[in-house]
């Protein structure tokens, strides 16, 4: 009885052709008739083909490995070489780029991964802008009326067209179209006052925001188109020049300015044009300073409608101690104007700058003593209301 | 270079290869490592990753060559590109839990779909899961049937010192105990080379 060990000595004789030739016919004879035999054989066949070719593969795999190392040894070699030759040359011909590892790592990170951080860096970045907008959007919206502070002037142009709607209107229904002229309405207006007897006059600056042209009315319907001399923003004052040529200068203003500060409970009074009549507003010096605890603007309680900005702010004696700037529609009561310091510093600073007329201040005040309404009636020739076209 | 000439310098180099020239081989190594080491990094793989893909189409077409079977359509470069394409995808799929990966391919490596590398990665797919049966098959054995094969077999040393190595008394010794080793592995071999 052959054990299987057995066989494969055979087995492997017959392959290397060991076998003598009775023996070789023998053994082919057997495995051609017996299918068990045969089938031991190629299993043999098999299980040593796949052991040498297992070892071929391990040799390979060696081999290439080596050819990997000398070639990564190749590539570095030239660069010596080329050193070398730049050595003897005494100049470096075509300078090779030596990369650091840590250089040549974050070389292959970004390669790699160039599309996936340009996807995450553009995403951060638009997110952070909608963010940024969005907020500034929001806070727009939601709470710029929120300060409460209502800046005076009044919008006209609003009020006008809607009537002139509800006349066309009324027109067509009763059949009698008259062709009118379409009058260009004024926008916004406010109220302004004599600066200088030769027709500088003064403003918030906010009444002239955005003008086109200005127009300036007095109480007897005398008409001057002005121009901005300057404004400033932050104190909410402006300075406006009369352009007409045919302008004759104010008679002696009655007023003066104070370029102190007016005492808390000082009894205060305004002439202003919130509507088309010249309208008297009365009321006391509550806080010497303003909005949000800004200094340069006086808080009072004088009932103040849009249209009153840029209206004189006087004292009893007849002193100009402001500028009417806004109120707050959350507080009752609660007023602001710009205090005159800001506006005699103002005029001071302007009078440097080569101004076209010289400030001529007024030095005298005819106020002084003089009952209310006689004070008034000398002042509402100098009050004005300011038109804003845009 | 244009193709016929590009032709007849891959023919050449193939049969230098089957021919056992190792030069040869070393110079097509060379010659075709930037573009699948490029290839690999630009489609989120290391220098590593990149050693190891180009090796293993670099033996997919070295074994094919050696066998005398590979019968190829298209330059070497372009069948060397479509093998570690291969490779590379399979294992960014296995490696990624993202289903559609996308490759950046070079345009100038071609048409890579019928060089007939997808029927010769399947050989060698199967091929590499029998050698790993049979390295595992080998590991199970223990000694000392394992050093005495791996001597005669893998690594062509002659009986004599095979002898002289694990200390038997004779050659004959050694024969009878390397045919009970063969005889044990073949059952390991076959058990678990079927069943999988």
């Amino acid at each position: 009885m052959q054990t299987e060990a057995d066989y494969y000595a055979l087995f492997e004789a017959y392959q290397r052709g060991e076998l003598a030739a009775g023996a070789r016919a023998d053994l082919e004879a057997r495995l051609s008739a017996d299918p068990r035999l045969h089938q031991r054989y190629t299993e043999f066949e098999e299980l040593t083909g796949t052991l040498r070719a297992y070892g071929e593969r391990r040799r390979t795999r060696q081999t290439i490995n080596a050819l990997h190392t000398a070639m990564l040894a190749a590539e570095e070699a030239p660069a010596d070489m080329e050193e070398k030759q730049a050595e003897g040359l005494s100049y470096s011909v075509n300078p090779r780029l030596s990369i650091s590892r840590t250089e040549r790592r974050l070389r292959e990170f970004w390669s790699g991964h160039r599309a996936t951080m340009g996807v995450a860096a553009s995403v951060a970045v638009l997110a952070v802008f909608c963010t940024l907008l969005g907020l500034d959007l929001w806070r727009a919206t939601t709470a710029a009326p929120a300060s409460g502070l209502r800046e005076l002037r009044g919008e006209v142009a609003r009020i006008t067209r809607r009537t002139d709607a509800l006349t066309r209107k009324v027109n067509n229904v009763t059949g009698t179209i008259e062709s009118v002229a379409p009058v260009r309405v004024n926008k916004y207006s406010g109220t302004g006052f004599a600066l200088t007897a030769d027709g500088y006059l003064v403003t918030s600056a906010h009444v002239i925001k955005g003008a086109d042209s200005l127009l300036v009315e007095s109480r007897d319907h005398r008409r001057y188109h002005a121009e901005t001399v300057y404004a400033d923003r932050k104190h909410d004052l402006a300075i406006l020049r009369i352009k007409d040529r045919n302008f004759k200068p104010f008679t002696k203003l009655p007023y003066t300015f104070k370029a102190g500060q007016a005492d808390l409970g000082e009894r205060v009074y305004t002439l202003g044009y919130p509507r088309e009549d010249v309208v008297y507003g009365e009321g006391a010096l509550s806080a010497r300073s303003g909005y949000d605890g800004d200094t340069a603007f006086y808080q009072v309680s004088i009932p103040l409608n849009p249209g009153n900005s840029g209206g004189p702010l006087l004292d009893g004696q007849g002193n100009l101690i402001g500028v009417v700037s806004s109120r707050q529609d959350d507080v009752l009561g609660a007023a602001f104007a710009t205090k005159s310091s800001y506006l005699v510093r103002l005029v001071d600073s302007l009078k440097n700058k080569q101004p076209v007329q010289p400030y001529h201040l007024p030095r005298a005040n005819q106020l002084a003593g003089a009952g209310r309404p006689q004070q008034l009636k000398r002042l509402q020739d100098f009050v004005f209301v300011v038109k804003v076209y845009e | 270079m244009d193709s016929t000439t590009a032709l007849a310098a891959d023919a050449q180099l193939i049969r230098a290869i089957q021919g056992g020239d190792e030069r040869a081989l070393s110079q097509l190594y060379r010659l075709h490592w930037p573009m699948v080491s490029h290839f690999v990094l630009q489609n989120s793989g290391t220098e590593d990753d990149a050693r190891d893909v180009y090796q293993e189409g670099v033996m997919v077409f070295y074994e094919k060559v050696r066998e005398g079977s590979l019968e190829l359509s298209c330059q070497i470069k372009t069948y060397l590109y479509a093998v570690c394409r291969r490779l590379w995808l399979k294992r960014l799929t296995t490696k990624s839990r993202l289903h559609g990966v996308r490759l950046l391919d070079d345009d100038d490596y071609g048409p890579y779909l019928n060089t007939g590398a997808e029927d010769d990665l399947h050989e060698a797919e199967e091929r590499d899961r029998r050698f790993a049966t049979m390295s595992e098959a080998l590991t199970h054995l223990g000694e000392p049937c394992r050093s005495l094969l791996e001597g005669f077999y893998l690594l062509d040393k002659s009986m004599q010192d095979l002898t002289a190595e694990h200390g038997y008394t004779n050659a004959d010794t050694a024969k009878t105990q390397k045919y009970k080793c063969l005889t044990r592995l073949k059952k390991l071999f076959f058990a678990s080379y079927k069943e999988a």
